[in-house]
């Protein structure tokens, strides 16, 4: 149980942390906390310092902001004019569908190729392979974005050029994802490719698959049977931490590609100095990290039997 | 150093060293450029010409909205991509070294409490904390590399703990103990240089990240404004013009740049990485 | 586990390879499928004439009272009192009477009287008094009415009466922008702050707002069923909402929208060319009425300082500014503001370049730089450290007033926020210096003639606000004393020679707005005002026969 009361920690600075950034920074502090979209007299002002706390001791008011996260009260956006967790809310299914589907076919192509690239001998398509995914690796994922909008939307025109979906039939939105997902996943991919090569790489080195080879067992057997599950641990690891990568990459992605979700949220937030937003995004995204990390070190300790027995 | 001795392992070394030097000369092209900028470049990338000239005799790649030349821009560009990637680096190097070095050697509470510290950062989402600070503060490159510099410790601070791990474990560590040198100086004449190796290639691949990175927030117009950025670059490309009437000389060589930079480095980090994996008899 | 190592020995056989690749064709061949090359909506609705306008002016939320350019968009659908003419006159809208009493202190409307909510109940004065009520109360960008309008009252059913609390001229020319609230539905909203209705919203122009829907980027108007006026030839319109101005560029020449629309904008001007390629394209090429000015913090030092901003007037290199801003579609201006487009122009002396002039006024004001830093002191001793605010689409011109201003040892630093944050700050005075476009509207409200944006006495609606001096407000209310010709043409006059010898604010220039439009429709109308988008456009326009 000490793993939860670690996660539980993490979460508890960490949400701390979005407590104390607007407190900290330089400006006006009602500003810091409403944004700057707000219009108030002065008189209004004392009132407005009143309704937000901000004439109370800090303790009291750290207090009631936790109040607030625990029944997910973030807040109201006057530059949106809903509640935060409401235009949060809205903007999350899209990217939600963006990042799924990236992070279901980065994870499976990288993980696998990785796999089976690392297994493998030197030879030529093997370096080709590797190149390739170490090309991708280099390219910022919004250049890449860049480069397949200006090449298949701009010049050649089959695909879309902006929007989640204009007609909304299933073909339609498809057309709308395929070149996002694409750039997403080929990012992604590349990581996974790279650490799960360099994972079985390390994992051929070591004892147990002589002793498989011994039994009589073939290559391939050898690999999917002992050494993926093996390798694959700091993949889990990694699709877990990699939840922080992929929403600043979806962030850009839905930027080149005109997307109007939670990435381009944050940068609208951003330019209009939307704090409650921003902080309310920056909270969000924090739990779903943690929570993420929670459930691959449990996926990790079911895989791993020596990691249960630590417990 | 008092590090045993291993058999090393020839062979494919000269596969290998083909790809480090080619990672060597890239990295030191733009080594040279950014730090020879102003000789090199045709024109200073701060003087106005007229816009949205395509290339020329005059203008290698044609000039941007505002007439500065493109090339020069580029040229002065790996300044701070080198910078911010260094800068960042060092910090995230240094911090993780400590981190992982102090927890690897004292164990006990002060791995407890440090390791913590480490999952809070490492769970902590880096990029939406950097637009969050740069919507209150003023961008600037130092804030931008003081800033990832003080996310981006924490793989190093775990993989250093490790080999620290195994390191104060070893029998010539123990007996500095027993000859009774202090603390400090078994950490630092002892274990540090055992970590090295390790170190090196994970410091290269912060540098690729933190270029990365300050492209990206470049892009989204975050960046300093009083230095030319790769990343800027593309930004004023992608927001005037630049797409729409087929400019690929503007946003493209940025592009390029980064890439063959970020590609540089990567291949110094993992060429060392394999080098070192060779001597041990691993790959 | 078992089940996992079978799995995993499964997907690994080499024969899957192939069923693989199978799978992907299916999966692309349809998405590769060309599709309709032409916008959607044609494709869907063969026989329906849809107007596509095209904008990268972003709507923040489907909020038409308080959102900075839903509400311009809903001018369509919930029209305001009085409308401008395309000759640049204004006129009754929803009011088709106006009666002022001798000393303007006593407004009558009379309203049209067959007009009617999309919903089905007809316009009356209750909805007027409503909306004027509801925009004094609530709306933030509305404070002159609450230092105007003393009561609202309905004398019938189509008559509303103002009865205002000092003489005001204007009253009518201020309704030009205000749209019509249907009583029956925002009477029930009390924090228009917090609302959001993306589905119909009740109008009663000659459409309707059907959706907002903000994830694809379209509002969709739909024609009134219940509107009685012409009726007009095209069934539906479509505003389509960029974030890119690049992609909108290119839509527009693909034919995924028709016509270009940004309030008070002028097309990007480097994207010309490629659509002048388009022969498909016609253009309507304007002489704005309003222009692109650098603002004053007039209240601090050393903007309050007459010299300083002579000074910084030479330092500014307006032929540059023409060059790379607007590509040459503009005309360096005079001190006196005013483009000639404006009604009652006067010729006031140009402005100049000259940097060394600049320099020699800082030295001679006191704005030496005696640590030889670079950088001019003020008069406090402390370095001239100014911060610049601009809206992101003025980026590159902050620039160029940054370079121009360090030349003669003036340091800026640039913020870029969005336009109702930019619109927060400059009302709270938190710059010293500013871009600013004016608007055509912005140059006729209170007193007209540009004095809306600087007269402090009007504050609110993203105006400076930041003259105090009381010769100005003379003058203004000179302006705000009359309606006579002669009497406003002299007034008018002394409000540009004020500009010229005070310099408020500093023109940078005078710009050409350049709007295309696909001629696949005719019988395009513009005004001033709101450009393409206006009702009697909409009324006008018509799908071009063959």
């Amino acid at each position: 149980m000490k793993k939860i009361a670690r996660y539980l920690l993490a979460l508890y600075i960490i949400i701390s942390i979005n407590f104390f950034i607007p407190r900290l920074m330089p400006g006006d502090p009602i500003t810091n906390l409403m944004g700057e979209d707000y219009i108030a007299s002065q008189d209004s002002i004392d009132a407005l310092k009143a309704e937000l706390g901000l004439d109370k001791p800090l303790l009291v008011q750290y207090v009631t902001y936790w109040g607030d996260v625990i029944r997910l009260d973030l807040g109201h956006s006057l530059h949106f004019h809903t509640e935060v967790l409401q235009i949060i809310a809205s903007k999350l299914f899209w990217t939600t569908v963006l990042v799924g589907l990236s992070i279901l076919f980065g994870t499976l192509f990288g993980a696998i190729l990785g796999a089976l690239s690392g297994w493998g001998k030197n030879d030529p398509k093997n370096k080709i392979l590797t190149t390739f995914f170490l090309w991708i690796y280099c390219i910022p994922p919004f250049f890449l974005s860049l480069i397949v909008l200006y090449v298949f939307a701009f010049k050649i025109g089959i695909f879309p050029l902006r929007g989640f979906y204009e007609t909304g039939t299933f073909t339609d939105i498809a057309k709308h994802f395929f070149l996002p997902v694409l750039v997403l996943s080929l990012s992604l991919a590349s990581r996974n490719y790279m650490i799960m090569r360099g994972s079985v790489i390390q994992e051929k080195g070591k004892l147990y698959i002589l002793y498989a080879r011994a039994k009589g067992l073939l290559n391939r057997g050898i690999l999917f049977r002992h050494v993926f599950k093996n390798a694959s641990l700091p993949l889990i690891t990694l699709v877990a931490l990699d939840i922080g990568f992929i929403i600043s990459g979806a962030l850009f992605v839905e930027i080149v590609f005109s997307m109007n979700g939670m990435g381009t949220l944050i940068f609208d937030a951003l330019l209009a100095r939307d704090y409650p937003v921003l902080q309310g995004i920056f909270l969000i995204i924090t739990i779903m990290v943690v929570l993420a990390n929670f459930l691959a070190d449990i996926v990790y300790g079911i895989i791993d039997p020596r990691v249960r027995e630590q417990r | 150093m008092r590090k045993p001795a291993l058999p090393r392992q020839n062979g494919s070394a000269q596969k290998k060293s083909l790809t480090s030097l080619l990672a060597v000369v890239l990295f030191l092209v733009f080594f040279i450029l950014a730090l020879c900028a102003n000789i090199i470049a045709p024109h200073d990338p701060w003087e106005r010409f007229d816009p949205y000239l395509p290339p020329s005799a005059e203008h290698w790649l044609g000039t941007n909205d505002l007439g500065h030349d493109i090339l020069s821009e580029l040229i002065y560009g790996s300044r701070v991509s080198l910078l911010v990637g260094l800068g960042a680096a060092v910090l995230a190097t240094a911090i993780g070294l400590s981190v992982g070095l102090f927890s690897g050697y004292y164990k006990g509470v002060t791995d407890e409490i440090l390791m913590g510290i480490t999952d809070v950062f490492l769970m902590i989402p880096r990029i939406p904390l950097i637009i969050l600070l740069a919507a209150f503060l003023k961008p600037s490159f130092w804030i931008i590399a003081l800033v990832i510099g003080f996310l981006w410790w924490t793989s190093t601070a775990r993989v250093v703990r490790s080999k620290s791990l195994q390191v104060s474990e070893m029998n010539f560590v123990l007996s500095s103990k027993c000859l009774g040198f202090s603390d400090m100086h078994i950490i630092f004449t002892d274990i540090f240089p055992n970590i090295i190796q390790i170190v090196i290639p994970k410091f290269m691949l912060t540098v690729a990240a933190a270029m990365i990175t300050e492209a990206s927030l470049s892009f989204l117009g975050l960046g300093d404004p009083s230095m030319k950025s790769w990343g800027m670059m593309i930004n004023f490309a992608f927001t005037k013009g630049g797409l729409v009437n087929a400019l690929w000389w503007w946003f493209i060589p940025p592009g390029l740049c980064i890439t063959f930079f970020v590609y540089s480095v990567v291949l110094l980090g993992y060429s060392h990485e394999e080098k070192e994996q060779a001597a041990l008899g691993i790959g | 586990m078992q089940f996992l190592n079978q799995v995993s020995q499964i997907l690994g056989k080499k024969s899957f390879k192939k069923i693989y690749i199978l799978i992907g064709l299916l999966i692309l061949i349809p998405i590769l499928k060309p599709g309709p090359r032409v916008g959607y909506g044609i494709a869907k609705n063969q026989n329906k004439r849809i107007l596509r306008i095209g904008t990268s002016d972003r709507v923040r939320s489907a909020n038409i009272f308080l959102d900075s350019y839903m509400s311009v968009f809903a001018q369509l659908s919930n029209p305001p009192l009085m409308k401008m003419t395309p000759d640049g006159r204004i006129v009754g809208q929803i009011a088709k009477d106006i009666h002022s009493s001798s000393d303007y202190m006593r407004w009558e409307f009379h309203i049209q009287g067959d007009l009617y909510w999309s919903d089905g109940g007809s316009v009356t004065a209750e909805d007027v008094k409503f909306t004027i009520e509801y925009i004094r109360d609530r709306s933030p960008v509305a404070g002159w009415m609450k230092d105007t309008i003393d009561t609202v009252s309905i004398s019938d059913e189509k008559t509303v009466i103002l009865q205002l609390k000092r003489p005001y001229t204007r009253l009518d020319v201020e309704m030009a922008t205000h749209g019509l609230l249907p009583k029956h539905i925002w009477q029930s909203i009390d924090t228009p702050m917090q609302y959001i209705n993306p589905g119909e919203n009740v109008g009663c122009g000659p459409f309707f707002i059907q959706k907002i829907d903000l994830n694809r980027g379209v509002i969709l108007f739909a024609q009134n069923p219940f509107w009685k006026g012409p009726n007009p030839k095209i069934d539906a319109i479509e505003v389509h909402i960029y974030q890119n101005i690049d992609v909108l560029s290119l839509a527009l020449d693909k034919g995924e929208v028709d016509v270009f629309y940004n309030y008070a904008s002028s097309y990007p001007y480097q994207n010309l060319k490629k659509i002048r390629a388009n022969s498909r394209f016609d253009f309507i090429e304007k002489l704005s009425t309003g222009l692109i000015f650098l603002g004053l913090n007039l209240g601090k030092a050393p903007m309050s300082d007459l010299r300083f901003r002579e000074a910084l007037s030479f330092a500014i290199n307006y032929r540059e500014i023409i060059k790379l801003d607007s590509l040459g579609y503009g005309k360096i201006p005079n001190r006196g503001l005013l483009p000639p487009s404006i009604e009652h122009y006067k010729d006031t002396t140009p402005l100049e370049y000259n940097p060394e002039k600049a320099k020699q006024i800082l030295d001679d004001s006191g704005y030496g730089d005696h640590n030889s830093d670079g950088i001019r002191e003020a008069h406090d001793g402390k370095n001239l450290t100014l911060t610049l605010l601009v809206r992101p689409v003025h980026a590159r011109l902050a620039e160029l007033i940054q370079d121009y201003l360090r030349s003669v040892g003036i340091k800026t630093t640039t913020k870029s926020v969005d336009t109702s944050t930019w619109i927060n700050l400059k009302d709270r005075y938190r710059y010293d210096l500013t871009i600013a476009r004016t608007t055509p509207w912005g140059m006729i409200v209170h007193a007209g003639w540009a004095t809306g944006y600087f007269d402090s006495r009007r504050t609110g609606e993203g105006v400076l606000h930041n003259i105090d001096d009381p010769k100005f407000f003379k003058l203004c209310d000179d302006l705000l004393s009359t309606r006579n010709k002669e009497k406003l043409r002299y007034s008018a006059f002394q409000v540009q020679d004020y500009y010229n010898s005070q310099l408020p604010a500093i023109p940078l220039y005078w710009n050409v707005f350049v709007t295309p439009f696909h001629t696949k429709f005719q019988g395009w109308l513009t005004n001033p005002l709101y450009g393409i988008f206006n009702i009697d456009n909409f009324l006008n326009i018509e799908p071009t026969p063959n």
